[in-house]
Protein backbone atom coordinates (compact mmCIF):
# COMPACT_ATOMS: atom_id res chain seq x y z
CA UNK A 1 0.00 0.00 0.00
CA UNK A 2 1.11 3.43 -1.06
CA UNK A 3 1.13 6.24 1.44
CA UNK A 4 1.26 8.96 -1.42
CA UNK A 5 -1.96 9.04 -2.38
CA UNK A 6 -2.55 10.24 1.51
CA UNK A 7 -0.30 12.95 1.56
CA UNK A 8 -1.53 16.44 0.28
CA UNK A 9 -0.22 17.95 -2.54
CA UNK A 10 -2.39 20.87 -2.24
CA UNK A 11 -4.00 23.11 0.10
CA UNK A 12 -7.16 21.64 -0.13
CA UNK A 13 -6.27 18.38 0.54
CA UNK A 14 -4.42 19.54 3.45
CA UNK A 15 -7.37 21.38 4.41
CA UNK A 16 -9.70 18.52 3.82
CA UNK A 17 -7.32 16.52 6.23
CA UNK A 18 -7.81 19.28 8.85
CA UNK A 19 -11.12 19.50 9.21
CA UNK A 20 -11.37 15.84 9.26
CA UNK A 21 -8.89 15.83 12.21
CA UNK A 22 -10.83 19.32 13.77
CA UNK A 23 -14.41 17.39 13.37
CA UNK A 24 -16.37 18.54 15.98
CA UNK A 25 -18.04 15.40 17.85
CA UNK A 26 -21.64 14.24 15.72
CA UNK A 27 -24.75 13.68 17.60
CA UNK A 28 -27.03 15.56 19.71
CA UNK A 29 -26.59 13.21 22.73
CA UNK A 30 -23.11 14.71 22.86
CA UNK A 31 -24.04 17.97 22.37
CA UNK A 32 -26.80 17.42 24.93
CA UNK A 33 -24.53 16.53 27.42
CA UNK A 34 -22.17 19.19 27.28
CA UNK A 35 -24.89 21.89 27.57
CA UNK A 36 -25.75 19.70 31.19
CA UNK A 37 -22.92 19.95 31.94
CA UNK A 38 -22.32 23.80 31.74
CA UNK A 39 -25.34 24.22 32.73
CA UNK A 40 -24.27 22.23 35.79
CA UNK A 41 -21.80 24.80 36.86
CA UNK A 42 -23.19 27.82 35.97
CA UNK A 43 -25.81 26.37 38.44
CA UNK A 44 -23.44 26.03 41.07
CA UNK A 45 -22.31 29.80 40.35
CA UNK A 46 -25.62 30.77 40.81
CA UNK A 47 -26.36 28.69 44.40
CA UNK A 48 -22.93 30.15 45.82
CA UNK A 49 -22.82 32.52 49.07
CA UNK A 50 -20.34 34.56 46.62
CA UNK A 51 -23.26 35.35 44.25
CA UNK A 52 -25.24 36.31 47.13
CA UNK A 53 -22.28 38.52 48.64
CA UNK A 54 -21.71 39.42 45.19
CA UNK A 55 -25.31 41.05 44.27
CA UNK A 56 -25.20 43.10 47.56
CA UNK A 57 -22.02 44.82 47.16
CA UNK A 58 -23.02 47.91 45.33
CA UNK A 59 -26.23 48.53 47.72
CA UNK A 60 -23.59 47.99 50.63
CA UNK A 61 -20.87 50.24 48.84
CA UNK A 62 -23.86 53.05 48.35
CA UNK A 63 -25.22 52.53 52.15
CA UNK A 64 -21.67 52.94 53.10
CA UNK A 65 -20.99 56.33 51.12
CA UNK A 66 -24.44 57.69 52.58
CA UNK A 67 -23.93 56.78 56.05
CA UNK A 68 -20.25 57.95 55.82
CA UNK A 69 -21.75 61.66 54.20
CA UNK A 70 -24.56 61.76 56.91
CA UNK A 71 -21.91 61.51 59.72
CA UNK A 72 -19.57 64.00 58.28
CA UNK A 73 -22.44 66.72 57.95
CA UNK A 74 -23.53 65.64 61.40
CA UNK A 75 -20.10 65.79 62.81
CA UNK A 76 -19.42 69.54 60.81
CA UNK A 77 -23.12 71.09 62.22
CA UNK A 78 -22.18 69.35 66.06
CA UNK A 79 -18.58 71.54 65.92
CA UNK A 80 -20.27 74.55 64.27
CA UNK A 81 -23.05 74.75 67.30
CA UNK A 82 -20.14 74.07 69.84
CA UNK A 83 -18.41 77.11 68.47
CA UNK A 84 -21.49 79.19 68.25
CA UNK A 85 -22.31 78.61 71.84
CA UNK A 86 -18.93 79.58 72.98
CA UNK A 87 -19.41 82.37 71.21
CA UNK A 88 -22.37 83.46 72.37
CA UNK A 89 -21.27 82.87 76.07
CA UNK A 90 -18.49 84.56 75.68
CA UNK A 91 -20.11 87.88 74.21
CA UNK A 92 -23.15 87.96 76.22
CA UNK A 93 -22.53 86.95 79.94
CA UNK A 94 -19.12 87.34 80.61
CA UNK A 95 -19.03 84.73 83.98
CA UNK A 96 -15.71 86.16 85.48
CA UNK A 97 -15.19 89.93 87.27
CA UNK A 98 -13.46 91.96 85.08
CA UNK A 99 -11.25 92.77 88.06
CA UNK A 100 -10.01 89.16 88.33
CA UNK A 101 -9.37 88.63 84.83
CA UNK A 102 -6.64 91.41 84.74
CA UNK A 103 -4.16 90.63 85.95
CA UNK A 104 -3.00 92.88 88.64
CA UNK A 105 0.42 95.47 87.14
CA UNK A 106 3.55 94.99 89.60
CA UNK A 107 5.24 98.18 90.78
CA UNK A 108 8.54 96.87 89.57
CA UNK A 109 10.68 94.11 88.69
CA UNK A 110 12.15 93.77 92.30
CA UNK A 111 8.90 93.59 94.00
CA UNK A 112 8.06 91.04 91.54
CA UNK A 113 10.71 89.02 92.09
CA UNK A 114 10.04 88.98 95.88
CA UNK A 115 6.71 87.86 95.56
CA UNK A 116 7.64 85.49 93.76
CA UNK A 117 10.35 83.60 96.25
CA UNK A 118 7.89 84.08 98.91
CA UNK A 119 4.54 83.44 97.18
CA UNK A 120 3.06 86.00 99.06
CA UNK A 121 0.31 88.11 97.07
CA UNK A 122 0.38 92.20 97.34
CA UNK A 123 -2.86 91.87 99.10
CA UNK A 124 -1.42 89.78 102.17
CA UNK A 125 -0.59 92.70 104.80
CA UNK A 126 1.45 90.49 106.66
CA UNK A 127 3.26 89.80 103.45
CA UNK A 128 3.73 93.50 102.66
CA UNK A 129 5.11 93.71 106.32
CA UNK A 130 7.38 91.18 105.51
CA UNK A 131 8.78 92.83 102.37
CA UNK A 132 9.05 96.35 104.05
CA UNK A 133 10.92 95.27 106.91
CA UNK A 134 13.60 94.15 104.20
CA UNK B 1 -39.99 37.57 32.17
CA UNK B 2 -41.70 37.80 28.95
CA UNK B 3 -38.81 38.26 27.15
CA UNK B 4 -36.93 35.22 27.96
CA UNK B 5 -39.93 32.93 28.05
CA UNK B 6 -40.52 34.29 24.31
CA UNK B 7 -37.12 33.64 23.47
CA UNK B 8 -36.15 30.35 24.94
CA UNK B 9 -38.65 28.94 22.83
CA UNK B 10 -38.03 31.38 20.00
CA UNK B 11 -34.10 29.66 20.59
CA UNK B 12 -34.82 26.14 21.04
CA UNK B 13 -36.10 26.14 17.13
CA UNK B 14 -33.17 28.58 16.19
CA UNK B 15 -30.11 27.17 14.64
CA UNK B 16 -27.61 29.20 13.31
CA UNK B 17 -25.02 28.68 10.81
CA UNK B 18 -21.29 28.43 11.48
CA UNK B 19 -21.00 31.79 9.33
CA UNK B 20 -22.65 33.98 12.15
CA UNK B 21 -26.55 34.14 10.45
CA UNK B 22 -27.33 37.08 8.44
CA UNK B 23 -31.11 36.98 9.42
CA UNK B 24 -32.27 39.28 11.55
CA UNK B 25 -34.93 38.01 13.09
CA UNK B 26 -32.32 35.38 14.62
CA UNK B 27 -30.34 38.64 15.88
CA UNK B 28 -33.05 39.96 17.63
CA UNK B 29 -34.08 36.71 19.08
CA UNK B 30 -30.32 36.45 20.27
CA UNK B 31 -30.70 39.67 21.94
CA UNK B 32 -33.72 38.78 23.87
CA UNK B 33 -32.20 36.12 24.89
CA UNK B 34 -28.73 37.93 26.26
CA UNK B 35 -30.96 40.56 27.68
CA UNK B 36 -33.19 37.74 29.38
CA UNK B 37 -30.29 35.64 30.94
CA UNK B 38 -28.77 39.45 32.16
CA UNK B 39 -31.98 39.55 33.97
CA UNK B 40 -31.36 36.10 35.52
CA UNK B 41 -33.37 34.21 33.56
CA UNK B 42 -31.31 30.49 33.68
CA UNK B 43 -33.57 29.32 30.34
CA UNK B 44 -32.22 31.91 27.86
CA UNK B 45 -28.64 31.57 29.15
CA UNK B 46 -28.99 27.53 28.64
CA UNK B 47 -30.27 28.61 25.20
CA UNK B 48 -27.49 30.69 24.51
CA UNK B 49 -25.57 28.08 25.08
CA UNK B 50 -27.32 25.68 23.53
CA UNK B 51 -27.02 28.25 20.32
CA UNK B 52 -22.82 28.65 20.77
CA UNK B 53 -21.31 25.47 21.82
CA UNK B 54 -20.46 23.67 18.98
CA UNK B 55 -18.56 26.88 17.51
CA UNK B 56 -17.35 27.59 20.82
CA UNK B 57 -16.02 23.97 21.03
CA UNK B 58 -14.52 24.57 17.41
CA UNK B 59 -12.78 27.73 18.93
CA UNK B 60 -11.62 26.01 21.77
CA UNK B 61 -10.52 23.22 20.05
CA UNK B 62 -8.12 25.18 17.13
CA UNK B 63 -6.16 26.15 20.97
CA UNK B 64 -6.07 23.80 22.39
CA UNK B 65 -4.30 20.17 21.96
CA UNK B 66 -6.66 17.74 22.98
CA UNK B 67 -10.71 17.53 22.17
CA UNK B 68 -10.60 17.08 26.20
CA UNK B 69 -9.09 20.45 26.85
CA UNK B 70 -10.78 21.54 24.14
CA UNK B 71 -14.29 20.59 26.35
CA UNK B 72 -12.42 22.05 29.72
CA UNK B 73 -12.21 25.09 27.68
CA UNK B 74 -15.15 25.30 26.44
CA UNK B 75 -17.16 24.72 30.16
CA UNK B 76 -14.75 27.64 31.83
CA UNK B 77 -15.37 29.82 28.90
CA UNK B 78 -19.34 29.63 29.22
CA UNK B 79 -18.60 29.86 32.97
CA UNK B 80 -16.85 33.21 32.33
CA UNK B 81 -19.34 34.14 30.08
CA UNK B 82 -22.29 33.90 32.70
CA UNK B 83 -19.87 35.94 34.95
CA UNK B 84 -18.91 38.74 32.94
CA UNK B 85 -23.08 38.84 31.42
CA UNK B 86 -23.23 42.22 33.37
CA UNK B 87 -21.00 44.02 31.41
CA UNK B 88 -22.02 42.96 27.76
CA UNK B 89 -23.82 45.46 25.78
CA UNK B 90 -26.39 43.71 24.40
CA UNK B 91 -26.37 45.88 20.83
CA UNK B 92 -22.80 44.24 20.72
CA UNK B 93 -22.76 40.52 18.72
CA UNK B 94 -22.87 38.28 21.30
CA UNK B 95 -20.73 34.98 19.11
CA UNK B 96 -17.57 37.24 18.78
CA UNK B 97 -17.49 38.36 22.30
CA UNK B 98 -18.62 34.82 23.53
CA UNK B 99 -15.43 33.66 21.06
CA UNK B 100 -12.86 36.00 22.87
CA UNK B 101 -13.65 34.73 26.39
CA UNK B 102 -13.34 30.77 24.80
CA UNK B 103 -10.41 32.14 22.82
CA UNK B 104 -9.07 33.52 26.33
CA UNK B 105 -10.15 30.22 28.09
CA UNK B 106 -8.43 28.03 25.37
CA UNK B 107 -4.89 30.20 25.90
CA UNK B 108 -4.80 30.38 29.59
CA UNK B 109 -5.72 26.39 29.44
CA UNK B 110 -2.85 25.69 26.96
CA UNK B 111 -0.27 28.03 29.54
CA UNK B 112 -1.44 25.93 33.02
CA UNK B 113 -0.53 22.48 30.53
CA UNK B 114 2.64 23.66 29.56
CA UNK B 115 3.44 24.81 32.98
CA UNK B 116 2.42 21.54 33.85
CA UNK B 117 4.05 19.80 31.56
CA UNK B 118 7.08 21.21 31.96
CA UNK B 119 8.20 18.95 35.03
CA UNK B 120 6.53 15.47 32.77
CA UNK B 121 7.70 14.03 29.95
CA UNK B 122 4.56 13.09 27.84
CA UNK B 123 4.59 9.47 27.14
CA UNK B 124 3.11 10.11 23.92
CA UNK B 125 1.95 12.81 21.61
CA UNK B 126 -1.57 13.92 22.39
CA UNK B 127 -3.51 13.41 19.56
CA UNK B 128 -6.96 15.20 18.59
CA UNK B 129 -10.34 13.58 19.29
CA UNK B 130 -11.60 10.79 17.08
CA UNK B 131 -14.55 9.29 16.27
CA UNK B 132 -14.32 5.48 17.23
CA UNK B 133 -12.81 3.02 14.36
CA UNK B 134 -12.58 6.22 12.39
CA UNK B 135 -8.59 6.30 11.67
CA UNK B 136 -5.87 6.97 9.03
CA UNK B 137 -2.65 7.88 7.78
CA UNK B 138 -3.15 11.31 7.23
CA UNK B 139 -4.52 12.51 9.87
CA UNK B 140 -1.84 10.59 12.04
CA UNK B 141 1.13 12.52 9.72
CA UNK B 142 -1.20 15.83 9.94
CA UNK B 143 -1.57 15.40 13.43
CA UNK B 144 2.07 15.03 14.21
CA UNK B 145 2.82 17.83 11.99
CA UNK B 146 0.64 19.97 13.43
CA UNK B 147 2.32 19.82 16.64
CA UNK B 148 5.26 20.94 15.10
CA UNK B 149 3.90 24.27 14.25
CA UNK B 150 3.56 27.17 16.78
CA UNK B 151 0.73 27.31 19.26
CA UNK B 152 -0.66 30.06 17.58
CA UNK B 153 0.56 29.14 13.83
CA UNK B 154 -1.41 26.09 14.75
CA UNK B 155 -4.55 27.97 16.29
CA UNK B 156 -4.36 30.54 13.29
CA UNK B 157 -4.83 27.78 10.39
CA UNK B 158 -7.51 25.67 11.94
CA UNK B 159 -9.43 28.85 12.60
CA UNK B 160 -9.24 30.20 9.05
CA UNK B 161 -8.84 26.69 6.90
CA UNK B 162 -10.95 24.76 8.94
CA UNK B 163 -13.56 27.24 11.18
CA UNK B 164 -13.90 29.89 8.42
CA UNK B 165 -12.99 32.78 10.42
CA UNK B 166 -11.16 35.63 8.88
CA UNK B 167 -7.78 37.13 10.07
CA UNK B 168 -9.57 40.55 11.48
CA UNK B 169 -11.89 37.81 13.61
CA UNK B 170 -8.87 35.47 14.72
CA UNK B 171 -6.46 38.63 15.10
CA UNK B 172 -9.32 40.15 18.03
CA UNK B 173 -9.90 36.34 19.34
CA UNK B 174 -6.13 35.76 19.74
CA UNK B 175 -5.46 39.26 20.57
CA UNK B 176 -3.08 39.87 17.41
CA UNK B 177 -3.05 42.50 14.94
CA UNK B 178 -5.06 40.89 11.82
CA UNK B 179 -1.28 41.33 9.70
CA UNK B 180 0.40 38.73 11.88
CA UNK B 181 -2.62 36.42 11.62
CA UNK B 182 -2.53 36.64 8.11
CA UNK B 183 1.76 35.96 8.32
CA UNK B 184 0.99 33.24 11.04
CA UNK B 185 -1.49 31.49 8.49
CA UNK B 186 0.88 31.74 5.53
CA UNK B 187 3.55 30.74 7.43
CA UNK B 188 1.71 27.64 8.85
CA UNK B 189 0.86 26.15 5.43
CA UNK B 190 4.11 26.14 4.27
CA UNK B 191 5.28 25.00 7.34
CA UNK B 192 2.72 21.96 7.17
CA UNK B 193 3.33 21.82 2.98
CA UNK B 194 7.42 20.91 4.02
CA UNK B 195 6.58 18.64 6.93
CA UNK B 196 4.21 16.54 5.22
CA UNK B 197 6.91 16.40 2.00
CA UNK B 198 9.35 15.20 4.31
CA UNK B 199 7.38 12.76 5.29
CA UNK B 200 6.64 11.18 2.25
CA UNK B 201 10.07 11.75 1.27
CA UNK B 202 10.70 9.25 4.15
CA UNK B 203 8.94 6.48 2.74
Amino acid sequence: MTDIRLLPDDDDEMIGGLRSLYAAPSGDSYWNELESRIMARVADVELGWWTELDRWVRPAIAAAAVLLLAAGVAMFRAHQTEGDIAVDNMLSSPSVPVSTAIRPSLQDDREARIRYLFGCSAQEPSCSAQNNKR
Amino acid sequence: MDTGVVSTAAAATYEPSFGMTSSSDARADERALVIAAQRGSSEAFAALVRLHQRRAYAVCRAIVLTHEDAEDAVQEGFLHAFKALDRFLPDQPFGAWLFRIMANASLDLVRRRKVRDADELPETIPMAFRDPGESDELRRRLNMALTKLTDRQRSVIVLHDVEGFTHGEIGEMLGIPEGTARSDLHHARAALRRMLKDVRSDL
